[in-house]
């Protein structure tokens, strides 16, 4: 009888176990490392944590040390240029003005990152659109998606397609307004061009100049980009008018040419209207160029050196004249490694700019020394730039093209190896780059003017992935 | 349980104090074999210490009382037992042992014997772990059984290989098999495991095999079973103790030393100087002369101009000459190993304790391996009809793990294949002086000393220092894993029993890595520790009741099983900078940089059943079926079902072969069934669980904002993927059983692959997991053993086994899909090799030359190829030749003479190819400066006409080692893997010791290596290409076993 009371006892318990596994147990775990879109999307203090989330983006260890965000493309787009030299390492394709076939690196980490950007800013402006916010918080905040997604195409059109007055119909990346799972089809320089500067407009529209820190954006750098896009469809009052918003119209109060020697490593720089800024705990390590390749003073690459020629460009009082030969044992000026760069000071903590005071200046500069009968204006703020950056300067008497390219080569002379300024100018005005110097790679990798090499090839796996794309579509790239 | 405990301990004390008191008598005879008297039997009186062996003529003498059992064993004989009677005098033949039909296998959630199997099971044994140095348990099955392939981890001890059971069966789910230890699956670490604590392990291989593993078995299932105490027996101790030495098992590459690297690099600059800048050969050489240091910033050389305009030698004489393959490998390194084990059992209750001690260091000087594990399970008859027992394991190990494989800067096997001979492991000034510290000792060199143009800033791997940074990194691992499975076994009714199981583990991962303050990547931050706590815990619980019924010719067994599995994974991580000299933990951090942790659960839950038929134990049929709910996937999709059915028919006992001399066993199975795979994973392997919400991640703050980001596009019907399999195999034993095997055809094929459909990248996303596309792999495997020669003085058993596995892509979303040296396209092997063909070189210009396809007017190739010089116009295309061997497979001999015995095992692989990419680099040519280079550029083209496959050296921009068939190898290899040789003192000789028995044996692993390519261990990877991984180790142990 005990036996038979055991037994049941067991299957009871058996039973027992059997049921209470199966109620909720399959449903108790969670994700806990996630959030899930309502939480994002129900106030302002989750969709500013998704903006952050986006703006962290802005670099990362995507998948080499090239290849690590916005840094990485604007720091190859320096290499393509005359004024800098890069060793055979990291970059070294890019310098040769060789990698931009379709399997290669720069095509489809430029292509893919710039999309991923874009699909962000794309869920970003949906989900708030949709969402129960406030009127003003949702105006603020998609605003926000919009300059995001603008400046990513803008960045797209200029490495995939050749510049806006060479060709508007020439193929572009496809154009995505929301989360889409399959391909869309290319679109035309011009159809990507309509909707950044709408993108931009509505952007600077809807920002404030409040912002969450000078890494995010705010109306003074939708004006910025909008500035930059202006300046290469050539719509120079637009240019001129958005650049002064940007830096806000008084160019002494914004500039401090005593910080040009400081490192060019903190975000809080008066000179940066925008940047990326890093931590120790938030730091893209040795893959933050230039930082990491263009400092020779402490541990790191110690990749990048400065062009003899480019070097001669500077007057000795000038501030930004901040070069240093490699080392004494180097007597050779045929040697590539004859001269270095002291501007930028790499720790894990550098900041990176993105867009500065003098970029604006200049391109107001440029637009107004372009506008019939502002040519003198246009000359007057170039040389209160001039003058900012060395005691010593003497206005030019240049005018028409003379004055142009005076102001380009401050251009070079104030941004290089920050933004591929070289590349950008020569790209818009339909000009080659010319290698000369001590270069490492010399006329192998100059570039004419419209040279195909001043864009990419659409990588093979969006061929391969995208129904609307094939293999033609570089036919002519 | 408190009072159970203690009565279970009252027991264990008692076993060991039997006495006997009943009338004792000296029994004689002879044992002997079909082929006459056999010394050395083992003669041992059931349940108690007293045992002899048997003499020369097979005679043996020994005491007992009537009603005391008698067993008599020998190797490869099956053992005896016959009950003492009244007589005094008793012979004794034995059978030989071979696979017998009736031997018991552990399989799914049971055991069954080998007769009624119906599916594809192979099962190595502890004699088999034994005669091998398994330090991971799961290496033992390399050359042991048909059907597994088995890429062990390179030279660092502890390391788990990569198994895969009949070819790779998913692309974006894991494809390791799943572990079933004691009848749970096993969450820890299998290094945790040590080999002698392994009774058997089986790997179930096909549908109906794995079935009831059906949810986790597409990739098939290794069962692990550890030993046990026997009922009856008196307590036996074993003591095993060895000492070994270990070194490389196969020869570097071949490395060009510091004169001609000097000659050849000073070439390599004039030709550059004379080919591409079109200088006179006379202002070339010249030239070269004084650019070759400061090319490589370092000059070892006594002369300022090591090489002069002629490319010859100014002087031999160097201050430094650096080997770093001697400084950095260990070729003595020590492996020690000792074990005790004691088991006993009464009439009902039986036992088995173990513990084991290994220390092993690796082929990386400072690697090492320490671990301590022990078992002890306990198993008891309560009453009539209920059964418990009781396992409990605990394992600690720690790893010393520098930086040996792969690409990392302080990676030792890639820095010896970099850095050539010509750099100084430690620092000197710029006149070649060594530079000494404050305490006089000498600085490692990291090749980026600020300001010092000349022995200060090295091209290669700068900032790093390989050698020093075994001493002055540290990356170590920690593991404890603790194990307790229990299970309660009740018989509630004739031929019904109801057992449930409960298996619990939790396993607690350390590791440390700490960078140098003073040294290398962290030194700008002043050090950085990082250190990771993660603590994994597993429950598994299974109710079973099983129902058994033989109605005349007829038997029927039911199984209803219940299971639940519950996983968690709780990772607690932090790192901190700025750390004073010597101090290597959290607390001295200035910094506290990051700080992490999240917790993961997986669960699975599930209901199965198992029903079999046999008509008179001649045919057998076998279904199952199982439904398993996962975590992993959305509510609506996440029950999948599972389902094989199989048969068997024993031919050998029908009518027509039952009296057959030639055939003994003869037996036909065959197999379908849908098998399923939940573990989803990223593209680092990392497990995912929950791949179907579409979230936004944590861990992106910006600055002081928290921040978080769109994840990747899910799919959020994700469900279960399936894999269908198919077996026939044929089991078959000849002569009595003197030769055994068996052959079995497989055909897997996925449906709804796991697999990360690719997306365009212009929508964001550059792919998503689905289930879409298919895999198939299908081959045949082959077994056979044969007792050569076996007679009273000598033995000689062979054991063949061999496998040959295809792959095929199936179904694919896209024509086809570039993935790394492979492109994937359906119809052909996930493993054949699409990339340029290599067309040698140009005798007129020494310029390299790929093959170029010929396009017809419609743009296709015609299928004429020209050469090129341009890599970018070179084609790729399907070169033949797969990273999947034609066949794999083993080679045991066993011998045994009187009491000397030695067994030997050899494995093979032959008909793949492996793409060396560390040849390719060491032949760059040095294009490079100041990276190191293989004897084979010795053969480069020097002057028009020289016909080479080495092109002309070349600094300038060269693609000549761009990736092609040029560094393509055929990777067919044949190992001595494991090689036993040993000597028994017999039994009379240990007597007076009284010892029952007591072994010393030498143990060899991979002693020899024949290898097709020379240079890297055959061992590489599934995919064929390399990594830099450190090599495989040969060892040499001796060893010393004792039991009483």
């Amino acid at each position: 009888m005990k036996n038979i009371i055991s037994k049941i006892f067991i299957a009871f318990m058996a039973l027992f176990m059997m049921v209470g596994c199966s109620q909720d147990f399959l449903d108790d775990p969670k994700p806990t490392d996630a959030v899930s879109p309502d939480v994002v999307f129900t106030s302002r203090t989750g969709v500013e944590a998704f903006i952050s989330g986006i703006m962290r983006r802005f670099r990362g260890q995507y998948t080499r040390t090239d290849a690590a965000g916005l840094n990485s493309m604007f720091f190859a787009r320096t290499m393509k240029g005359n004024d800098l030299i890069q060793a055979n390492t990291w970059f070294r394709d890019d310098y040769a003005n060789d990698n931009r076939e379709p399997t290669y690196t720069r095509s489809s980490f430029s292509w893919n990152y710039s999309f991923y950007m874009i699909n962000q800013a794309n869920a970003l402006i949906n989900g708030v659109e949709g969402s129960t916010l406030g009127d003003s918080d949702k105006k603020e905040l998609a605003a926000y998606g919009y300059a995001l997604r603008g400046f990513f195409y803008h960045q797209l059109v200029l490495e995939f397609c050749p510049t806006y007055s060479a060709d508007k119909n020439f193929p572009a990346p496809p154009i995505y307004t929301e989360l889409s799972l399959a391909g869309k089809p290319m679109s035309t320089v011009d159809e990507v061009y309509k909707l950044i500067v709408s993108d931009l407009t509505k952007a600077v529209n809807g920002l404030t100049a409040n912002r969450l820190g000078k890494s995010y954006i705010n109306k003074n750098v939708a004006q910025g980009i909008l500035a930059q896009v202006y300046q290469v469809m050539g719509n120079w009052q637009g240019a001129a008018d958005a650049a002064k918003a940007s830096y806000g119209g008084n160019p002494t109060a914004v500039l401090s040419p005593s910080t040009y020697r400081s490192g060019f490593n903190d975000i809080s720089n008066l000179e940066w209207i925008w940047g990326s800024a890093q931590r120790t705990d938030q730091s893209n390590y040795y893959w933050n160029a230039p930082a990491s390749m263009a400092d020779h003073t402490t541990v790191s690459y110690s990749a990048t050196y400065v062009n003899n020629d480019f070097v001669n460009l500077f007057s000795a009082t000038d501030v930004r004249a901040y070069f240093v030969r490699k080392s004494t044992s180097i007597t050779s000026t045929t040697d590539y490694r004859y001269w270095t760069t002291r501007k930028f000071k790499f720790t894990f903590d550098s900041d990176n700019a993105i867009i500065r005071t003098p970029e604006m200046i200049l391109i107001e500069a440029e637009a107004k020394a372009r506008l019939t009968g502002k040519e003198s204006e246009g000359h007057d703020l170039l040389y209160v730039l001039q003058k900012n950056r060395d005691v010593n300067a003497v206005k030019s008497t240049n005018t028409g093209a003379a004055l142009i390219n005076e102001i380009l080569v401050e251009r070079r002379k104030e941004l290089y190896a920050e933004v591929g300024v070289e590349w950008f100018d020569a790209k818009r005005l339909r000009r080659g780059i010319t290698r000369t110097g001590n270069h490492r790679i010399g006329a192998s990798a100059s570039l004419t003017a419209d040279d195909k090499k001043f864009f990419l090839k659409i990588p093979q796996s969006e061929i391969d992935a995208n129904d609307f794309i094939d293999d033609s579509v570089n036919d002519n790239r | 349980m408190r009072s159970k405990f203690k009565w279970i301990i009252t027991l264990l004390i008692t076993l060991s104090m039997q006495f006997s008191f009943a009338q004792e008598k000296v029994i004689k005879g002879v044992v002997s074999d079909s082929s006459g008297p056999i010394p050395g039997v083992n003669v041992v009186v059931k349940g108690t210490k007293v045992g002899i062996q048997t003499d020369f003529d097979g005679k043996f003498s020994i005491q007992a009382k009537t009603g005391d059992v008698l067993v008599f064993s020998f190797v490869g004989l099956e053992d005896k037992s016959v009950t003492v009677g009244s007589s005094t005098s008793l012979n004794v033949k034995l059978q030989a042992m071979a696979k017998s039909l009736d031997e018991v296998v552990v399989v799914a959630y049971g055991k069954q014997t080998a007769k009624s199997i119906v599916g594809s099971v192979a099962t190595i044994d502890s004699e088999v772990l034994l005669k091998q140095q398994a330090t991971n348990v799961m290496t033992a099955l390399q050359g042991s059984v048909a059907g597994v392939n088995i890429i062990a981890a390179g030279g660092m001890p502890g390391e788990n290989p990569t198994i895969r059971i009949r070819g790779t069966g998913s692309i974006n789910a894991s494809s390791d098999p799943l572990i079933i230890l004691d009848g749970a699956p096993f969450n820890g670490n299998l290094n945790s495991i040590s080999s002698d604590q392994i009774e058997s392990m089986s790997v179930l291989k096909d549908a109906s095999s794995t079935a009831l593993y059906g949810s986790r078995g597409a990739n098939g299932v290794i069962l692990i079973t550890t030993k046990r105490g026997k009922y009856n027996t008196a307590p036996k101790v074993s003591l095993t103790s060895t000492l070994g030495f270990a070194g490389n098992a196969v020869p570097l590459h071949k490395m060009v030393g510091s004169d001609r690297y000097m000659q050849l690099n000073w070439e390599a600059l004039k030709n550059t100087n004379q080919y591409v800048s079109l200088q006179t050969p006379a202002v070339a050489g010249a030239n070269a002369s004084t650019a070759l240091v400061p090319r490589l910033g370092y000059n070892p050389y006594t002369a300022a101009t090591p090489v002069d305009a002629n490319g010859n030698l100014t002087t031999t004489n160097k201050k430094w000459d650096t080997d770093w393959a001697d400084l950095m490998l260990n070729n003595s390194a020590v492996r020690t190993e000792h074990t005790l084990s004691i088991a006993a059992g009464g009439e009902d209750t039986k036992y088995y304790f173990t513990t084991n001690y290994l220390s092993q260091e690796g082929n990386v000087v400072t690697s090492k391996f320490d671990r301590v594990t022990t078992r002890l399970s306990v198993d008891t008859k309560v009453n009539s009809w209920l059964k418990s027992g009781v396992t409990m394991f605990f394992s600690t190990s720690d790893q010393n793990f520098p930086s040996q494989s792969g690409s990392s800067y302080q990676s030792a096997i890639q820095f010896v294949y970099t850095v050539p001979s010509i750099y100084p492991a430690y620092r000197v000034d710029e006149s070649g002086d060594l530079i000494l510290d404050g305490k006089g000792q000498r600085i490692f060199d990291y090749g980026a000393t600020p300001g010092q143009a000349l022995n200060g800033n090295r091209p290669q791997l700068n900032n790093e220092n390989a050698y020093g940074s075994l001493y002055n990194y540290k990356i170590g691992y920690k593991r404890d894993n603790y194990t307790a499975n229990a299970f309660l076994e009740a018989t509630l009714a004739k031929d019904l029993t109801f057992k449930t199981t409960f298996a619990y583990d939790k396993y607690l991962y350390d590791s440390f890595v700490y960078a140098s303050n003073e040294v290398g990547y962290a030194s700008n931050v002043k050090g950085r520790v990082t250190q990771n706590r993660d603590v994994t815990t597993g429950i598994n619980i299974i109710n079973a009741l099983n129902y058994k019924k033989v109605f005349g010719d007829h038997g029927f067994a039911v199984d209803l099983i219940q299971e639940a599995y519950r996983y968690k994974y709780d990772a607690l991580g932090a790192q901190g900078e700025g750390f004073l000299p010597g101090v290597q933990v959290l607390n001295g951090a200035t910094t506290p940089t990051s700080a992490s942790g999240y917790i993961a659960e997986d669960r699975i839950s599930s209901y199965l059943g198992r029903l079999s038929y046999n008509f008179k134990e001649k045919y057998f049929v076998e279904g199952s079926f199982r439904r398993d709910g996962s975590s992993r996937f959305n509510p609506d999709v996440r029950w999948g079902s599972f389902y094989a059915v199989g048969g068997s028919w024993i031919i050998s006992e029908e009518n027509f072969l039952k009296d057959s001399n030639a055939i003994t066993s003869l037996k036909l199975r065959g197999s379908y069934g849908e098998l399923g795979n939940n573990q989803t994973q990223d593209a680092n392997g990392n497990a995912t669980y929950f791949p179907y919400q579409q979230l936004f991640e944590t861990g992106y703050n910006e600055g002081d904002n928290t921040g978080v980001v769109l994840g990747g596009a899910v799919d959020p019907n994700l469900s279960w993927e399936k894999t269908a399999s198919s077996n026939v195999g044929l089991d078959f034993g000849f002569f009595n059983n003197r030769i055994t095997g068996s052959v079995d055809y497989y055909d897997k094929k996925s449906i709804d692959l796991l697999y990360n459909k690719p997306v365009a990248g212009s929508t964001g996303n550059t792919g998503i997991l689905t289930n879409v596309g298919s895999l198939r792999n299908y081959g045949w495997e082959f077994a056979l053993s044969t007792t050569n020669v076996q007679n009273s003085k000598f033995m000689w058993t062979t054991g063949v086994n061999l496998s040959f596995d295809k792959n095929e892509v199936a179904e694919l979303t896209q024509k086809s899909f570039i993935n790394g040296t492979k492109r994937w396209e359906v119809g052909r092997s996930l493993y054949e090799y699409y990339i340029q063909e290599w067309a040698g070189v140009d005798p007129v210009d020494g310029y390299g030359m790929w093959y170029k396809d010929i396009l017809g007017t419609d743009g296709k190739p015609t299928g004429e190829k020209e050469t090129t010089k341009k890599y970018a116009e070179a084609s790729r295309n399907y070169s033949g030749a797969t990273s999947l061997p034609k066949a794999i497979g083993g080679v045991t001999n066993f011998f045994k003479y009187k009491n000397v015995d030695l067994n030997i095992l050899f494995n093979f692989s032959y008909g793949a190819s492996v793409y060396d990419s560390t040849y390719a680099s060491l032949m760059e040519g040095f294009e490079s400066s100041g990276r190191a280079a293989h004897q084979d550029v010795e053969n480069r083209w020097q002057n028009p006409g020289d016909v080479t496959d080495v092109p002309l050296l070349l600094t300038a921009n060269n693609d000549f080692n761009a990736t092609s068939t040029r560094f393509l190898f055929k990777n067919d290899y044949i190992r001595l893997k494991a090689l036993n040789f040993g000597y028994n003192f017999s039994a009379s000789a240990l007597e007076q010791f009284h010892l029952s028995k007591l072994r010393l044996y030498l143990q060899g692993d991979n002693l020899w290596t024949y290898q097709s390519h020379k240079g890297i261990d055959p061992e590489q990877s599934f995919a064929g290409t390399t990594n830099s991984r450190s090599y495989n180790q040969r060892i040499m142990s001796f060893g010393v076993n004792i039991e009483f």
